[in-house]
């Protein structure tokens, strides 16, 4: 392996000195993903990064791709940094490749009804954008983790919403894994292999999004139930009439608690389904007609307008919780439809069992899948901080439980590939050693989880022990005599 | 067969010093018509030959025994085979001397022509007898073996509170398996046939039963999507024996709507306003006076009918009547009354299944709605030029993507099917946004980054399969 110190001037040599970082800080930075990491996965990772990059070109990615064959780092490419499970986070140091730098909406097709960015552009900035031109996103995924996300049941998933990506490969050349015109799948189009793919298989540089033609109408509607299950039963309820409104999500009343404890114009604490309609004007009146008559079967009361206009709104702000306990760890899970009712009060039951704060939210996928996520509330300066991470391994094995999986590997759940695959796992892991057979993009996750130390027989642990120390952290948090009251301690420390 | 088996053929033939010098395309050509003139007899013979045994299945496990029979792990003896059989089996296959046999599956119905290369020596499966259905109670999804017709499922579904979203365009008798190991063309208008395909069970290459895919919920964020990347070639990669479908609910009230059109360019126009519209029809089915014929021979065929499946309740129903009205404007005529293809009796179906077979196909190819009615223009002229008059099947995509199946009636010789096909392929490729998906368009494609797919797609096979029993590739 070449010096630091080399690596650092060929990097130069390449971007730029403004464009490659190496100062602890900054490193730091970018040393986890959304998830809040307790201090000690520095015992087992080298989870700060050599040196980050920052390219602005497709080039310049290929280029950076082809200097880790000289300088041997592991590559970890990294785009908003919204991942959960420690995807976009290095495992042994390497190089960090930034894409935000890469922010170009480069074309909008209105004929061929595409846009093309490249990787660094946020969804919402996209959003506005193709709105702006009389379009919008068939689709806009929630999170890094998954491809599901808003416009599911009419859009289908993100694959079918992505025409086509431009990647740079392990060994530096570009790949378009589709072709240019609209195949169908046919063409041998290896786009599919890219989602959940974690940044494993190369760095996708470019993305060539569908657009549809803005909605005639949309409408947002918002309905409050008894209980959690009423309004899980009412998403159900909406499969079962074949209704297909754009999106459809629920949320516990905690959720709203922590929202009042930051904003006091938030809605009133409850159990709440929201409800996105686009369409014709006759078709989302006659829909939202239905779907009265289906909240009215749950008891569930229908909110005022201007209510549900804002939590549509503000819906890609889901999670600012966080700033009252300045960590907050989320579960992702997909669970079928059928099952969802049983699956939020299981949620419940599984957060107040480990004495967390936290929240149930679900949101419909298609018509046989729900994603549930909650997610818990977590201190990490605390000793009892990690701890919480014990709530995703238990969501995890109660989604398996129901029929369904947990979503994203990352670094921390890889053990849950076997459970999820089967048999088929070693087609799965050929994929890899197809595309990285060096495994030098990413390497050690998703598949397998590796370590910091480069020796024999600690150069990777067994996904289990990842598995096993997770069941510890959850027993831990059992056992803690005491619950911790993040929305109080907020309040008190504002109000001192 | 396979279409990695073929290309890997063609790949390895132009390596051939000899025949390196023989344009691709000529060789193509030459070992798809059995050319006598151009390749050796020897190898002549050798694509003629068909599997020698063909096993119909009744269980999975029968193909779990075989796979492991196949790979030496278990004795012929355990196959249980009378006598007989047991004799043919083995001096059939040549058990016993170092070769290696592969299993491939044999579609139900294929819509196109046989692949370039058949199994040399090993077991070709027959799934007709494997053809159960399984419902699901409490969610809108269905498992079913892959030998199941696509009608079957179609009709047993509203009993059980169910809607099948995908319809074939080119309504043969399909199983639904051929969707995954043949060229069924199965598609909604809100996605191609991989958007409702949840998991494949399938026999791994060394005889485990695997899932691909998950049964009850979608496939997201596990690790690379192999199943949606894999699904119109499953059979090249492992032994599909049952698919695990995502239904919709059975809606409170449907209908079909037929419009015709007399012009083309109308047609194009009230198609692409019709997918710019915020209307959203189950699946939208398309019809040249020649197809129209086949189907409705009592009928009179206008030029273009394009039948229209909307659902919703029951008072929502006039309302997406009225948006599809005004997004069809142009149309001739409109009718409530005219059968669509699907909703008739099986029997019914069967039969016009089986002249509509008589054409000849030469695959699928998709293009942008508007070029739609000068394409159809263009093949018609075409099939005219060539002595064999031509039609199309054709179905509307969301996306404003047309999938045409444009036939012709004329004999189903290999050569005729290759000129037509390269024939649709130049008009085509004349087409700003319309690619020709068919298998021999896979093999005459020669673009940097189709071959490095290809390429990958071949090591993937070729890392999965290790054992070489999913349809092995071979070499001339």
């Amino acid at each position: 392996m070449a010096s630091l110190d080399y690596a650092y001037r060929r990097l130069v040599n390449t971007l730029g000195p403004e464009r490659v970082a190496r100062s602890e800080f900054e490193r730091m930075v970018y040393s986890h993903d959304f998830a809040t990491l307790p201090k000690v996965a520095l015992l087992q990772w080298k989870l700060y990064p050599d040196f980050v990059a920052l390219p602005q070109t497709t080039e310049e990615v290929a280029a950076l791709v082809k200097l880790s064959d000289e300088s041997l780092l592991q590559i970890t490419p990294r785009g908003g940094g919204t991942g959960w499970y420690g995807g976009s986070v290095p495992n042994r140091g390497g190089v960090l490749i930034d894409m935000r730098k890469m922010n170009r909406i480069l074309a909008l097709d209105p004929d061929g009804r595409t846009v093309t960015a490249e990787a660094g552009v946020t969804w919402k900035d996209l959003e506005d954008f193709v709105e702006s031109k009389g379009f919008v996103l068939p689709f806009v995924p929630t999170n890094a983790v998954g491809s599901t996300g808003f416009g599911g049941l009419r859009g289908g998933r993100l694959r079918d919403a992505i025409a086509n990506l431009e990647v740079v490969l392990p060994d530096g050349k570009l790949l378009s894994p589709a072709p240019k015109a609209d195949a169908g799948g046919q063409l041998a189009d290896l786009t599919s292999l890219f989602f959940g793919a974690e940044g494993t298989l190369g760095i996708i540089t470019k993305a060539t999004i569908r657009v549809v033609t803005k909605p005639e109408t949309s409408k947002a509607l918002a309905y409050a139930f008894p209980d959690l299950p009423a309004a899980a039963r009412f998403l159900k309820g909406i499969v079962d009439s074949g209704l297909e409104p754009y999106h459809a999500v629920l949320a516990d009343r905690d959720h709203f608690v922590f929202e009042r404890a930051l904003r006091s114009d938030s809605p009133e604490p409850a159990d709440l389904a929201l409800v996105g309609l686009q369409g014709s004007k006759d078709d989302v009146a006659d829909t939202e007609r239905t779907l009265d008559g289906l909240a009215a079967k749950e008891k569930g009361k229908k909110l005022a307008v201007d209510v549900a206009e804002r939590l549509w709104r503000e819906r890609y702000n889901n999670y600012s919780a966080r700033r009252l306990s300045r960590g907050l760890v989320t579960s992702y899970n997909l669970v079928p439809v059928g099952r969802l009712p049983e699956a939020v009060e299981t949620a419940a039951k599984i957060r107040r069992r480990l004495k967390l704060n936290g929240s149930v939210q679900a949101y419909l996928v298609d018509t046989t899948t729900a994603a549930l996520v909650p997610y818990v509330l977590m201190d990490d300066t605390r000793p009892s901080g990690g701890t919480a991470l014990g709530f995703v391994k238990r969501m995890g094995d109660a989604a398996f439980k129901m029929e369904g999986h947990p979503m994203g590997l990352g670094l921390f759940l890889v053990f849950n590939l076997r459970k999820m695959h089967g048999r088929a796992t070693s087609f799965i892991s050929a994929v890899k050693a197809v595309f990285d057979p060096r495994k030098k993009i990413n390497g050690g996750k998703t598949l397998e989880v590796w370590t910091k130390y480069p020796w024999p027989g600690v150069r990777a642990i067994p996904p289990q022990g990842m598995a096993v120390g997770l069941e510890i952290a959850a027993v831990l948090r059992r056992v803690k005599p005491t619950r911790d009251h993040f929305v109080r301690a907020y309040e008190h420390e504002k109000g001192a | 067969m396979g279409l990695l088996r073929d290309w890997h053929y063609i790949e390895k033939a132009v390596e051939i010093p000899a025949l390196s010098e023989v344009i691709r395309e000529s060789l193509i050509r030459a070992l798809f018509v059995r050319d006598d003139r151009v390749l050796p007899k020897d190898l002549i013979a050798d694509l003629n030959r068909l599997p020698p045994v063909t096993v119909k299945v009744k269980d999975d496990s029968e193909v779990r025994k075989l796979v492991r029979v196949l790979n030496g792990q278990e004795s012929t003896v355990s196959l249980g085979l009378s006598a007989e059989d047991y004799h043919f089996f083995r001096t059939q296959l040549g058990v016993g001397r170092t070769r290696e046999f592969g299993v491939v599956v044999r579609p139900r119905t294929l819509l196109t022509y046989d692949w370039i290369v058949p199994e040399q020596r090993g077991v070709q499966l027959d799934f007709a007898a494997y053809a159960e259905i399984e419902f699901s109670e409490d969610a809108h999804r269905a498992i079913a073996q892959v030998g199941a017709t696509w009608k079957q499922l179609y009709d047993a579904a509203p009993a059980k509170g169910h809607r099948v979203p995908f319809v074939p365009t080119v309504p043969l008798d399909f199983a639904v398996g051929d969707g995954v190991y043949g060229d069924a063309p199965f598609g909604a208008y809100r996605g191609e046939f991989g958007a409702y395909v949840n998991a494949l069970r399938t026999i791994s290459p060394f005889g485990h039963r695997a899932r691909v895919g998950f049964e009850e919920v979608a496939n997201n964020g596990t690790a690379y999507d192999l199943l949606h990347a894999t699904l119109p070639l499953a059979g090249e990669f492992f032994l599909p024996v049952a698919i695990a479908l995502r239904l919709e609910a059975k809606p409170a009230a449907h209908k079909t709507l037929t419009y015709t059109f007399d012009d083309g360019a109308k047609l194009s126009v009230a198609l692409d306003k019709l997918t710019r519209s915020s209307t959203s029809p189950d699946w939208v089915h398309l019809t040249d006076a020649v197809a129209a014929r086949t189907l409705r021979p009592s009928a009179a065929a206008e030029a273009f009918t394009v039948q229209v499946s909307v659902s919703g309740t029951g008072t929502g129903l006039p309302a997406k009547e009225k948006a599809l009205d005004t997004a069809m404007a142009g149309f001739k005529a409109k009718s409530p009354d005219v059968p669509n293809p699907f909703d008739v009796p099986a029997d019914v179906y069967r039969k016009t299944a089986e002249t509509v077979a008589r054409s000849l196909f030469v695959g699928e190819v998709r293009l942008p709605a508007k070029a739609l009615g000068d394409f159809l223009a263009k093949i018609r002229a075409f099939g005219d030029q060539s002595t064999a008059k031509a039609g199309a099947y054709a179905s509307l995509r969301a996306t404003g993507i047309v999938s045409a199946f444009p036939f012709f009636a004329a004999p189903k010789d290999r050569s005729k099917v290759y000129n037509l096909s390269k024939g649709v392929r130049a008009i085509a490729s004349k087409v700003p946004g319309a690619a020709f998906t068919s298998r021999l368009a896979h093999l005459w494609e020669e673009e940097a980054n189709f071959m490095r797919r290809m390429a990958l797609l071949r090591s993937l096979k070729l890392t999965i399969d290790t054992a070489h029993v999913a349809q092995p590739l071979v070499a001339p």
